[in-house]
């Protein structure tokens, strides 16, 4: 069944390479489109070049948006994988 | 193709340090699970390129799902191609990349790392083209 979850995040460290590669690889074990916003700025999740090309960073709002069957897991995931690896001193 | 095999990765470039570096960042942002392989140099450590590191580096690559192959520039494009029209001794599934080097090596390794067939990792290196830094 499609569905379309979204959720936002503040962001308490930068989004560096390594967050950013595991990001990706998480996305992409999804069957949802994912995607990251950041003010007028949108990168496809499942590309790690497009994550990184956001340049997100600390105290910026991002938000995770996911359209399909796996929506809402997706977007969990992804704001979960962003909260533990923007975090201060990971 | 065995279920749980990975897409290998081989870095084709006139330095070996620039191979090793580049393996080493693409394994780092990939989580490390991925067999990224260089072949950087000449046979005798210098600078330029040689099939049979190429050789060697594709076959340690290759786990079953095949290889992708990363050139940095000009020659190294060259051995490679010469390499896959002998088409002995090597993988079945072998793919070129026409791709940047250092975007191209993250950007193919972090697809294979997610599961993506050869043919999913040789466009997601492809790809990596138009990703635009700022």
């Amino acid at each position: 069944m499609p569905a379309s979850c979204e959720q936002a995040i503040t962001l308490t460290g930068d989004l560096h390479a390594r967050p950013a590669g595991a990001l990706a690889v998480a996305a992409a074990t999804f069957a949802s489109a994912v995607s990251l916003t950041v003010g007028a700025t949108r990168a496809d999740a499942k590309s790690v070049l497009g994550v990184m090309g956001l340049g997100a960073t600390s105290g910026q709002r991002v938000t995770v948006a996911a359209d399909g069957s796996d929506a809402e897991e997706a977007v969990a995931t992804i704001v979960a994988i962003l909260a533990e690896a923007t975090r201060v001193g990971a | 193709m065995s279920p749980d095999a990975t897409v290998g990765i081989v870095l084709v470039s006139h330095s070996a340090p620039l191979a090793e570096g580049a393996a080493e960042l693409a394994a780092q942002i990939s989580g490390g699970t991925v067999t990224i392989i260089p072949a950087g140099g000449t046979d005798d450590g210098g600078l330029g390129t040689s099939a049979a590191k190429v050789q060697r580096a594709v076959k340690l690559a290759d786990s079953g799902a095949g290889v992708v192959i990363i050139p940095d520039l000009g020659s190294a494009v060259l051995t490679v191609r010469a390499l896959l029209a002998e088409a002995g001794d090597l993988p079945a599934s072998v793919e070129l990349a026409d791709a940047p080097f250092v975007e191209g090596v993250v950007a193919a390794t972090v697809a294979a790392a997610a599961g993506g067939d050869i043919t999913a990792v040789l466009a997601a290196a492809e790809e990596a083209r138009h990703a635009r830094k700022l």
